[in-house]
């Protein structure tokens, strides 16, 4: 061991108290480090490593069905093929298993060749029989190997295997899928027709020439209805978007969480270097080298940082890892398993080089000095900064103005505080936004409470009601894409303006005008390409076809967007037997259980309106889930902030809180005393935060969610009073932990 | 206050301090009692233990045996909240280094003690009148780093005198100062005690001591008798 590893060493042991405190800062700042490692990796890497082990074709193509012959003959002719697959994708199909069910079930019949899809349990498809289920529908009805599942009215059919297919989001955010071979799905259902297809895979050699392979594809395509055509990149958008918010923010909490170790380790070790300047200028005095005083500042900076930074990477991995890899699942990607191990050591590297030249450099620089200056105790560059102090008394004042002694260091920690409250603040209003969705109909643009199944005649008998304050009929029917007959849209229709029963918040044109227009949901609109203008044609149940001009797109969430809201007419003269419904709006302060029970007197099956549904919330949930986890380290890192900010200025000033004790001070006005020091950082630290999130993070995180959904993510009143609450909290514990620890040392100790 | 009760007594404080193999008996047994209007001084080259003694006796320290009392309170043992209100209307600590608060001027300094909660009434009123007594009032509103030494030593003696306590505790009270305010404190000490205070100054400097009534030596780790002055205080 070198010279200045052994004297660092000793120092180490011989200040154990500030060590501890210095480790649990560096672990804290590793952990939320980690944290937002663990996430933003996995999700932005997750599709590339999913796609590569679900061997994800290069581009999927669908169309309306055709003989597999004709299909398999223009495919060949592709250049760059390297292989290619062709299957049936059947949808609409209910699924049944247990108690769990679903009619908007998928069916993927596979024929011979590469799958695009992983099996993560279990074996594939084969001619004997049996079905692959995709592992989000496994998860969600509790499913695995060797269970059975129904499909259509088929017997029950084993599974055999799960899969994971990147090329969608898992079950409940997007329709069940379940794969069977051709054989066996020929066996369950008794078809011996020529095989038709809707879906073909295509994996090229060189995937640089896909533009080539595309151009070549749409040539080829004559006669071919209904074709859509998307590659793995445009599949990654896709699927990405949802987990783009995320990111952001994960980046935004790293980029908070680098600022924070920054600030609270320069702070730290600057004030430790202040307090060792007599035994700097000792050791200068006595012939030791800057080089050398540096080292052993940072030598001991390395033996606090290292288990520190270990135990922190590794407790926020661990934190981080299950909502991560719940979030990833949802996304039917995978976790990262090893691969997380670069980033996570990139993290140790950093969280164990901060100190370390948070360290070193105010040594070095504190060394530069004359020793005799050192020996009188200079400050490192140059002296004490003050504001001005005239006038006023009492602990809780003079507390402020000890803790405002030193301006950069006071400037530092407000900022730091201010950007990691603000951010707290942030995931308060997301949490609050999420929760609204999750629970509120009325922040989905729902303004009823229950919906009745009754006929619209009965809606002035329901209106004459106790509570109730309007009624109005409601119909909903499922429609397909009339060119590709592929994609599901719930079809809405309501007597009258619909938005005053159903409101989503309009984003482009205009409200529905009359019976040949339809407002679409965003999800809908993207799907099929839709703008303000274009014609939406819709095939019914029935076969009746429906065409009208889109005059706006709305925000909805329900269903992912797939919505329609059409005129009466329209709904009516399509689909005349559509079931109708009475939507129910409450007058304010009505009893919904006893308006409940009015209805089913009257003979109605009642529900209640949530507010995501199905897919939705799961979603939902699991981000909640990942912004509490973030919230609660982030708010760890202000108590931890605010706790080194009192210690350091009680360390600082110990002979002037000494002697208060000697003039008879006792615990409690101590603790005044570090009030005031807390009030001082904390007050103009809740304002600048408060500011911040309104004018800056919330707007810029409302920007990014406007694919999704309209959130208002401007703190509220509640919001900022839990926050406000919160730093009360944080201030309290802090100052009661300093307290105690001051109070424990004999006051002789401080008067040295 | 008759000599039975004596505003401090002290009997066979010990106190090691160090570990392992450096450590080491400072105080080995020392007995001390003051009377009300008594200036004691205690000598000792540094290193001594006289400050550890001073520290004991303000129940600034804990003692690892003996007991100490103040004004017939038993402070050795005693809560912590206990000691804090001793020290608080009984003791007033003056330190070397005069330990004035850099942020408050010298009249905050002062009025600091007299507002902390428990602090007898009227401490505005003692504490103007103290600052004049004194000879600081001009520089009141003053902050440390723009006095004297000699005037920073007399606003640590008001803020020790604020809360009129019976027993003042210097620890080398004139260590920082030149010749002159060095006596100018010593003859302030003097008046304390001729006031009806017990005053006990620590110190290296047989000149500051002369003034005592009584003059005690710490000599490993026992307080020996040395000149006896004019005996206690009028």
């Amino acid at each position: 061991m070198s010279g200045a590893a052994r004297e660092a060493w000793a120092n180490v042991r011989a200040r154990r108290g500030r060590a501890v405190l210095s480790g649990l800062g560096i672990l804290l700042v590793a952990t939320m480090l980690a944290v937002a490692a663990t996430v933003s990796y996995g999700l932005e890497t997750g599709f590339d490593r999913s796609a590569a082990e679900a061997d994800l074709p290069d581009v999927l193509v669908s169309f309306d069905s055709q003989s597999a012959s004709s299909v398999r003959e223009r495919i060949a002719a592709l250049p760059d093929l390297e292989a290619f697959s062709l299957r049936e994708q059947l949808t609409s199909v209910p699924f049944r298993a247990g108690r769990e069910s679903a009619d908007n079930g998928v069916v993927e019949v596979v024929g011979p060749g590469r799958r695009g899809y992983a099996i993560v349990a279990g074996h594939d498809v084969s001619r004997r029989g049996g079905v692959v289920i995709e592992e989000g529908l496994a998860t969600d009805w509790g499913l695995g190997v060797g269970d059975r599942i129904r499909v259509y009215d088929s017997p029950p059919l084993p599974i055999v295997g799960l899969a994971r297919a990147p090329s969608n989001v898992a079950y409940p955010l997007a329709a069940p899928h379940i794969y069977v071979s051709l054989a066996a799905y020929r066996a369950a259902t008794r078809q011996h027709s020529a095989r038709q297809v809707n879906i073909a895979q295509i994996w090229l050699k060189d995937p640089s020439q896909l533009d080539a392979v595309l151009v070549q594809a749409r040539m080829s395509s004559y006669g071919l209805s209904g074709l859509s055509l998307i590659t793995r990149s445009g599949v990654r958008v896709v699927v990405d978007q949802a987990a783009g918010i995320v990111i952001a923010l994960l980046a935004a909490l790293s980029l908070i969480a680098l600022l924070t170790a920054a600030t609270m380790l320069t702070a730290a070790a600057r004030a430790e270097i202040q307090r060792r300047l007599h035994a700097i200028g000792i050791w200068r005095a006595i012939g030791a080298s800057r080089g050398h005083v540096a080292r052993v500042a940072a030598f001991e900076a390395l033996l606090v940082a290292v288990p520190a930074a270990a135990f922190g990477v590794g407790a926020g991995a661990l934190l981080a890892t299950g909502p991560s890899d719940r979030l990833l699942g949802l996304l039917n990607q995978d976790g990262p398993g090893s691969a997380l191990l670069a980033p996570l050591l990139g993290c140790f590297a950093l969280t164990v080089a901060i100190p370390a030249l948070a360290a070193a450099w105010p040594a070095w620089r504190a060394a530069g000095g004359p020793p005799l200056a050192l020996l009188r105790g200079a400050e490192i560059g140059g002296g004490r900064a003050r504001w001005g102090t005239a006038g006023g008394g009492g602990l809780l004042r003079l507390g402020a103005r000890l803790a405002t002694t030193r301006r950069v260091r006071l400037v530092a920690t407000l900022a730091s505080l201010a950007i990691c409250t603000s951010f707290v603040l942030l995931m308060l209003a997301l949490a609050s936004e999420l929760n609204t969705l999750a629970n509120d109909p009325t922040a989905l643009g729902r303004r009823y409470q229950l919906s009745a199944s009754l006929p619209a005649s009965a809606a002035p008998r329901v209106r004459a009601l106790p509570g109730v304050s309007a009624v109005g009929p409601r119909w909903e029917v499922s429609a397909v894409d009339a060119y590709s007959l592929g994609e599901i849209t719930y079809v809405i229709g309501f007597r009258g303006d619909h938005t005053q029963f159903e409101d989503p918040p309009l984003v482009e044109g205009s409200r529905l005008g009359g019976a040949r227009q339809a407002e679409v949901g965003r999800g809908l609109a993207q799907i099929l390409g839709l703008r303000v203008g274009s014609t939406l044609a819709l095939a019914t149940a029935s076969g009746r076809e429906l065409r009208l001009r889109v005059s706006g797109i709305v925000s909805a969430l329900e269903h992912d967007g797939r919505v329609a809201y059409v005129s009466e007419r329209a709904l009516l003269g399509a689909e005349p037997d559509a079931p109708e419904k009475l939507a129910v709006i409450l007058k304010p302060g009505a009893d919904t259980k006893t308006v409940t029970a009015e209805l089913q007197r009257l003979g109605a099956d009642v529900t209640a309106s949530t507010g995501v549904a199905g897919g939705g919330k799961t979603l939902v949930d699991a981000l909640r889930g990942l912004l509490l986890t973030i919230a609660a380290v982030d708010g760890l890192v202000c108590l931890y902030m605010l706790t080194q900010a009192l210690a350091l200025t009680a360390a600082e000033r110990r002979s002037a809180i000494a002697v208060l004790r000697a003039c008879g001070a006792g615990a409690g006005s101590i603790r005044v005393l570090l009030a005031g020091a807390a009030l001082a950082v904390l007050v103009p630290a809740a304002v600048v935060a408060v500011v911040l999130e309104r004018l800056v993070l919330g707007p810029a995180v409302s920007r990014l969610a406007q694919g999704y959904a309209t959130l208002a993510l401007g703190a509220d009143a509640a919001e900022i009073a839990v926050l406000l609450l919160g730093l009360a909290l944080i201030g309290t514990v802090a100052v009661w932990w300093v307290v105690r620890r001051l109070t424990s040392r004999p006051i002789a100790g401080g008067l040295g | 206050m008759s000599p039975e009760r004596p505003v401090l007594r002290a009997r066979g404080l010990a106190k090691q301090v160090g570990s392992g193999r450096a450590r080491q008996q400072i105080l080995a047994g020392v007995d001390l009692d003051v009377a009300a209007g008594e200036m004691v001084a205690v000598l000792g080259r540094s290193g001594s233990g006289k400050s550890t003694l001073l520290n004991l006796l303000g129940g600034l320290d804990r003692p690892d045996g003996g007991r100490v009392g103040v004004a017939g309170e038993e402070i050795t043992g005693a809560s912590e909240k206990t000691l804090d209100r001793i020290r608080l209307r009984r003791i007033g600590f003056i330190f070397q280094s005069f330990q004035l608060i850099e942020e408050l001027t010298g009249e905050e300094n002062v009025l600091l003690a007299a507002r902390l909660p428990g602090a007898p009434r009227g401490g505005r009123r003692r504490a103007q009148a103290l600052l004049a007594r004194l000879g600081v009032s001009a520089v009141a509103s003053h902050r440390p780093h723009e006095l004297s030494g000699g005037e920073q030593q007399r606003f640590a003696i008001a803020r020790a005198l604020v809360n009129d306590p019976v027993l003042i505790l210097a620890d080398e009270a004139t260590g920082n100062l030149d010749e002159g305010s060095a006596a100018a404190v010593i003859e302030t000490l003097g008046e304390l005690a001729a006031e009806g205070r017990a005053v006990v100054l620590v110190t290296h400097e047989a000149q500051s001591a002369a003034a005592a009534d009584r003059v005690l030596h710490l000599v490993e780790g026992r307080l020996r008798a040395g000149r006896e002055a004019a005996g206690p205080g009028p």
